[in-house]
Protein backbone atom coordinates (compact mmCIF):
# COMPACT_ATOMS: atom_id res chain seq x y z
CA UNK A 1 0.00 0.00 0.00
CA UNK A 2 0.94 3.80 -0.74
CA UNK A 3 0.01 5.40 2.72
CA UNK A 4 0.72 8.76 1.79
CA UNK A 5 -0.87 7.98 -1.72
CA UNK A 6 -4.58 6.76 0.44
CA UNK A 7 -3.98 9.55 2.88
CA UNK A 8 -4.42 12.32 0.81
CA UNK A 9 -7.39 10.57 -0.94
CA UNK A 10 -9.26 10.14 2.41
CA UNK A 11 -8.03 13.68 3.17
CA UNK A 12 -9.76 14.91 0.13
CA UNK A 13 -13.07 13.49 1.19
CA UNK A 14 -13.19 10.04 -0.29
CA UNK A 15 -14.44 6.97 1.12
CA UNK A 16 -11.16 5.09 -0.02
CA UNK A 17 -13.14 1.87 1.23
CA UNK A 18 -16.54 2.90 -1.39
CA UNK A 19 -13.59 3.63 -3.95
CA UNK A 20 -11.55 0.24 -3.57
CA UNK A 21 -15.04 -1.23 -3.54
CA UNK A 22 -16.00 0.48 -7.04
CA UNK A 23 -12.51 -0.39 -8.53
CA UNK A 24 -12.69 -3.87 -7.44
CA UNK A 25 -16.16 -4.38 -9.32
CA UNK A 26 -14.88 -2.49 -12.51
CA UNK A 27 -11.81 -4.91 -12.63
CA UNK A 28 -13.83 -7.95 -12.07
CA UNK A 29 -16.36 -6.41 -14.90
CA UNK A 30 -12.99 -6.39 -17.32
CA UNK A 31 -11.57 -9.52 -16.65
CA UNK A 32 -15.07 -11.29 -16.89
CA UNK A 33 -16.05 -9.40 -19.94
CA UNK A 34 -12.11 -10.17 -21.63
CA UNK A 35 -13.34 -14.18 -21.20
CA UNK A 36 -16.58 -13.31 -22.71
CA UNK A 37 -15.62 -11.43 -25.68
CA UNK A 38 -12.88 -13.95 -26.29
CA UNK A 39 -16.05 -16.71 -26.95
CA UNK A 40 -18.00 -13.95 -29.10
CA UNK A 41 -14.89 -12.87 -31.20
CA UNK A 42 -14.48 -17.05 -31.64
CA UNK A 43 -18.15 -17.26 -32.75
CA UNK A 44 -18.12 -13.83 -35.07
CA UNK A 45 -16.90 -16.26 -38.26
CA UNK A 46 -17.77 -14.17 -41.52
CA UNK A 47 -20.05 -11.58 -39.90
CA UNK A 48 -19.32 -8.87 -42.36
CA UNK A 49 -16.10 -10.55 -43.80
CA UNK A 50 -14.30 -10.39 -41.06
CA UNK A 51 -14.30 -7.32 -39.84
CA UNK A 52 -16.70 -7.62 -36.51
CA UNK A 53 -14.21 -9.93 -35.20
CA UNK A 54 -11.33 -7.08 -35.72
CA UNK A 55 -13.27 -4.73 -33.51
CA UNK A 56 -14.15 -7.06 -30.85
CA UNK A 57 -10.76 -7.82 -30.53
CA UNK A 58 -9.79 -4.70 -30.34
CA UNK A 59 -12.24 -4.03 -27.06
CA UNK A 60 -11.23 -7.88 -25.86
CA UNK A 61 -7.49 -6.83 -25.59
CA UNK A 62 -8.02 -3.29 -23.97
CA UNK A 63 -10.85 -4.30 -21.25
CA UNK A 64 -8.03 -6.79 -20.33
CA UNK A 65 -5.67 -4.06 -20.41
CA UNK A 66 -8.05 -2.07 -18.44
CA UNK A 67 -7.64 -4.74 -15.94
CA UNK A 68 -4.07 -4.44 -15.99
CA UNK A 69 -3.85 -1.07 -15.71
CA UNK A 70 -6.67 -0.69 -12.73
CA UNK A 71 -4.79 -3.72 -10.38
CA UNK A 72 -1.89 -1.33 -9.28
CA UNK A 73 -4.11 1.43 -8.37
CA UNK A 74 -6.27 -1.01 -6.44
CA UNK A 75 -3.10 -2.24 -3.91
CA UNK A 76 -1.63 1.31 -3.92
CA UNK A 77 -5.07 2.43 -1.93
CA UNK A 78 -4.31 -0.63 0.57
CA UNK A 79 -7.22 -3.11 -1.45
CA UNK A 80 -6.65 -6.32 -2.98
CA UNK A 81 -7.81 -9.24 -5.55
CA UNK A 82 -9.89 -11.73 -4.05
CA UNK A 83 -7.95 -14.55 -3.41
CA UNK A 84 -10.55 -17.16 -5.37
CA UNK A 85 -11.42 -15.86 -8.67
CA UNK A 86 -14.70 -16.84 -8.37
CA UNK A 87 -15.71 -14.53 -5.94
CA UNK A 88 -14.07 -12.08 -8.39
CA UNK A 89 -16.54 -12.71 -10.83
CA UNK A 90 -19.41 -12.49 -8.48
CA UNK A 91 -18.47 -8.55 -7.47
CA UNK A 92 -18.21 -8.49 -11.06
CA UNK A 93 -19.75 -4.70 -11.80
CA UNK A 94 -21.74 -5.11 -15.05
CA UNK A 95 -23.41 -8.54 -16.17
CA UNK A 96 -22.08 -11.21 -17.63
CA UNK A 97 -21.90 -11.07 -21.78
CA UNK A 98 -23.15 -13.99 -22.64
CA UNK A 99 -22.74 -15.47 -26.27
CA UNK A 100 -26.47 -15.47 -27.75
CA UNK A 101 -28.86 -18.49 -28.39
CA UNK A 102 -28.05 -18.04 -32.23
CA UNK A 103 -24.53 -17.26 -32.69
CA UNK A 104 -25.51 -16.94 -36.41
CA UNK A 105 -27.14 -14.03 -35.19
CA UNK A 106 -25.38 -10.81 -35.47
CA UNK A 107 -27.90 -8.10 -34.07
CA UNK A 108 -28.37 -10.37 -31.32
CA UNK A 109 -24.28 -10.27 -31.08
CA UNK A 110 -24.28 -6.53 -30.86
CA UNK A 111 -26.77 -6.40 -28.42
CA UNK A 112 -24.83 -7.71 -25.98
CA UNK A 113 -21.41 -5.94 -27.24
CA UNK A 114 -23.16 -2.80 -27.63
CA UNK A 115 -24.84 -3.38 -23.62
CA UNK A 116 -21.84 -4.29 -22.04
CA UNK A 117 -19.94 -1.50 -23.29
CA UNK A 118 -22.67 0.87 -21.95
CA UNK A 119 -22.37 -0.83 -18.81
CA UNK A 120 -18.21 0.08 -18.68
CA UNK A 121 -19.14 3.78 -19.66
CA UNK A 122 -21.62 4.47 -16.79
CA UNK A 123 -19.03 2.52 -14.57
CA UNK A 124 -16.30 4.67 -15.31
CA UNK A 125 -18.34 7.92 -15.50
CA UNK A 126 -19.28 7.10 -12.04
CA UNK A 127 -15.44 6.65 -10.73
CA UNK A 128 -14.69 9.70 -12.77
CA UNK A 129 -17.94 11.93 -10.73
CA UNK A 130 -16.33 10.25 -7.73
CA UNK A 131 -12.80 11.44 -7.80
CA UNK A 132 -12.27 14.17 -9.90
CA UNK A 133 -10.51 16.95 -8.40
CA UNK A 134 -10.10 14.62 -5.53
CA UNK A 135 -8.26 11.47 -6.15
CA UNK A 136 -5.90 12.92 -8.98
CA UNK A 137 -4.49 9.55 -10.09
CA UNK A 138 -7.81 7.36 -10.12
CA UNK A 139 -9.72 10.09 -11.81
CA UNK A 140 -6.34 9.98 -14.47
CA UNK A 141 -6.88 6.34 -15.03
CA UNK A 142 -10.68 6.68 -14.98
CA UNK A 143 -10.98 8.85 -17.79
CA UNK A 144 -8.93 6.96 -19.86
CA UNK A 145 -10.31 3.51 -19.57
CA UNK A 146 -13.44 5.93 -20.60
CA UNK A 147 -12.34 7.10 -23.17
CA UNK A 148 -11.73 3.90 -24.81
CA UNK A 149 -15.01 2.35 -23.64
CA UNK A 150 -16.59 5.36 -25.13
CA UNK A 151 -14.78 4.38 -28.07
CA UNK A 152 -15.60 1.06 -28.03
CA UNK A 153 -19.86 1.62 -27.93
CA UNK A 154 -19.16 4.12 -30.68
CA UNK A 155 -18.22 1.16 -32.93
CA UNK A 156 -20.85 -1.63 -31.97
CA UNK A 157 -23.34 1.01 -32.31
CA UNK A 158 -22.51 2.07 -35.62
CA UNK A 159 -22.61 -1.96 -36.63
CA UNK A 160 -26.10 -1.77 -35.29
CA UNK A 161 -26.98 1.64 -37.81
CA UNK A 162 -27.26 3.88 -34.81
CA UNK A 163 -25.33 6.48 -36.63
CA UNK A 164 -21.18 6.44 -37.24
CA UNK A 165 -18.61 6.37 -34.63
CA UNK A 166 -16.54 9.34 -35.89
CA UNK A 167 -13.76 7.29 -35.75
CA UNK A 168 -11.78 3.89 -37.09
CA UNK A 169 -10.20 1.01 -35.36
CA UNK A 170 -7.44 0.80 -34.03
CA UNK A 171 -3.96 0.26 -36.53
CA UNK A 172 -3.05 -2.86 -34.73
CA UNK A 173 -5.71 -5.43 -32.43
CA UNK A 174 -5.65 -3.86 -29.08
CA UNK A 175 -3.28 -1.12 -29.20
CA UNK A 176 -5.15 1.22 -25.68
CA UNK A 177 -4.22 5.19 -27.10
CA UNK A 178 -5.32 6.26 -24.15
CA UNK A 179 -4.74 3.22 -21.29
CA UNK A 180 -1.17 2.68 -22.37
CA UNK A 181 0.77 5.14 -20.42
CA UNK A 182 -0.89 3.20 -17.42
CA UNK A 183 0.52 -0.44 -18.38
CA UNK A 184 3.87 -2.32 -17.48
CA UNK A 185 3.72 -4.62 -19.99
CA UNK A 186 4.26 -3.60 -23.93
CA UNK A 187 1.39 -3.79 -25.94
CA UNK A 188 0.41 -2.89 -29.50
CA UNK B 1 -53.63 -1.36 2.42
CA UNK B 2 -50.53 -0.05 4.12
CA UNK B 3 -49.63 3.88 3.66
CA UNK B 4 -46.54 5.24 4.86
CA UNK B 5 -45.36 8.39 4.48
CA UNK B 6 -41.59 8.44 3.06
CA UNK B 7 -40.49 11.69 2.30
CA UNK B 8 -41.17 15.29 1.12
CA UNK B 9 -41.88 15.55 -2.36
CA UNK B 10 -39.18 18.56 -2.57
CA UNK B 11 -36.62 16.44 -1.40
CA UNK B 12 -36.32 14.44 -4.16
CA UNK B 13 -35.31 16.42 -7.23
CA UNK B 14 -36.64 15.21 -10.73
CA UNK B 15 -33.83 13.05 -11.70
CA UNK B 16 -32.91 11.71 -8.27
CA UNK B 17 -33.52 8.96 -6.85
CA UNK B 18 -33.84 8.57 -2.34
CA UNK B 19 -33.55 5.22 -0.52
CA UNK B 20 -35.76 4.89 2.13
CA UNK B 21 -36.84 2.58 4.76
CA UNK B 22 -40.35 1.13 5.89
CA UNK B 23 -40.34 -0.99 8.53
CA UNK B 24 -38.19 -3.64 7.52
CA UNK B 25 -39.41 -2.46 3.86
CA UNK B 26 -36.47 -1.16 1.55
CA UNK B 27 -38.08 1.46 -0.78
CA UNK B 28 -36.78 2.94 -3.63
CA UNK B 29 -38.59 6.41 -4.21
CA UNK B 30 -37.79 8.04 -8.02
CA UNK B 31 -38.62 11.16 -9.68
CA UNK B 32 -39.22 10.52 -13.40
CA UNK B 33 -40.04 13.87 -15.15
CA UNK B 34 -42.06 15.37 -11.85
CA UNK B 35 -43.72 12.13 -11.01
CA UNK B 36 -42.67 10.00 -8.11
CA UNK B 37 -42.03 6.19 -8.29
CA UNK B 38 -41.83 3.53 -5.31
CA UNK B 39 -40.24 0.67 -6.11
CA UNK B 40 -38.75 -2.70 -4.02
CA UNK B 41 -35.65 -1.44 -2.43
CA UNK B 42 -33.66 -4.35 -2.70
CA UNK B 43 -32.16 -5.39 -6.19
CA UNK B 44 -33.51 -9.03 -6.75
CA UNK B 45 -30.27 -9.63 -8.34
CA UNK B 46 -28.00 -10.00 -5.43
CA UNK B 47 -29.97 -8.80 -2.51
CA UNK B 48 -28.03 -5.30 -2.76
CA UNK B 49 -29.68 -2.38 -1.57
CA UNK B 50 -30.56 0.15 -4.31
CA UNK B 51 -28.92 2.86 -1.89
CA UNK B 52 -27.29 5.43 -4.46
CA UNK B 53 -29.11 4.19 -7.21
CA UNK B 54 -28.65 6.59 -10.84
CA UNK B 55 -31.66 7.37 -12.86
CA UNK B 56 -30.14 7.01 -16.90
CA UNK B 57 -33.92 8.11 -18.85
CA UNK B 58 -36.60 6.01 -17.36
CA UNK B 59 -34.30 3.51 -16.08
CA UNK B 60 -32.98 2.96 -12.40
CA UNK B 61 -29.02 1.56 -12.44
CA UNK B 62 -28.06 -0.71 -9.34
CA UNK B 63 -25.10 0.79 -8.05
CA UNK B 64 -23.12 -2.67 -7.48
CA UNK B 65 -23.67 -4.56 -10.81
CA UNK B 66 -25.67 -1.88 -13.13
CA UNK B 67 -28.62 -4.27 -13.52
CA UNK B 68 -31.38 -1.45 -14.92
CA UNK B 69 -35.00 -1.50 -13.98
CA UNK B 70 -38.04 0.23 -15.91
CA UNK B 71 -38.76 3.38 -13.26
CA UNK B 72 -42.52 3.16 -14.43
CA UNK B 73 -43.01 -0.90 -14.28
CA UNK B 74 -40.05 -2.42 -12.09
CA UNK B 75 -39.57 -4.49 -14.99
CA UNK B 76 -35.83 -5.50 -15.78
CA UNK B 77 -34.32 -4.17 -18.73
CA UNK B 78 -30.85 -5.03 -18.54
CA UNK B 79 -29.43 -7.73 -18.63
CA UNK B 80 -32.78 -9.43 -19.74
CA UNK B 81 -32.87 -7.68 -22.46
CA UNK B 82 -29.44 -9.86 -24.08
CA UNK B 83 -29.42 -12.53 -21.88
CA UNK B 84 -29.37 -15.54 -24.01
CA UNK B 85 -32.90 -17.83 -23.99
CA UNK B 86 -31.36 -20.50 -23.53
CA UNK B 87 -29.78 -20.18 -20.63
CA UNK B 88 -33.40 -20.12 -18.34
CA UNK B 89 -31.52 -20.23 -15.17
CA UNK B 90 -30.40 -16.78 -15.59
CA UNK B 91 -34.48 -15.58 -15.44
CA UNK B 92 -34.08 -15.94 -11.80
CA UNK B 93 -31.31 -12.81 -12.00
CA UNK B 94 -33.30 -10.86 -13.78
CA UNK B 95 -36.60 -10.53 -11.76
CA UNK B 96 -38.55 -7.23 -11.37
CA UNK B 97 -38.28 -4.81 -8.61
CA UNK B 98 -41.67 -4.84 -6.91
CA UNK B 99 -44.13 -1.76 -7.60
CA UNK B 100 -45.68 0.45 -5.31
CA UNK B 101 -48.48 3.15 -5.54
CA UNK B 102 -47.84 6.56 -4.70
CA UNK B 103 -49.80 9.51 -3.47
CA UNK B 104 -48.77 13.09 -3.22
CA UNK B 105 -50.74 14.82 -0.82
CA UNK B 106 -49.49 18.38 0.16
CA UNK B 107 -45.75 17.89 -0.38
CA UNK B 108 -45.54 14.57 1.23
CA UNK B 109 -44.89 11.38 -0.66
CA UNK B 110 -47.27 8.13 0.62
CA UNK B 111 -46.35 5.05 -0.56
CA UNK B 112 -48.79 1.96 -0.22
CA UNK B 113 -46.90 -0.82 0.74
CA UNK B 114 -49.86 -3.14 1.04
Amino acid sequence: MAKVARQVVEQAGIDVNVLLDKLLRAAGAEFTTFYYYTILRVNSIGFDGEGLKEIIEDARIEDRNHFEALTPRIYELGGALPRDIRQFADIAGCPDAYLPADPRNMSAMLAVLVEAERCAVRTYTDICNMTFGKDHRTYDLALAILHEEIEHEAWFSEYLSEGPSGHFRRGSPGTSPYVRRFMSAEIG
Amino acid sequence: MALWKLARAAEIPPGQTRFVWAGEAAVLLVNYRGAIYALSGICPHRNNPLEGAVLWGHLVDCPYHHFQYDVRTGENHFPKNVYPEDMPQLEQQVRPLRSYRVEVREGDVWVDLG
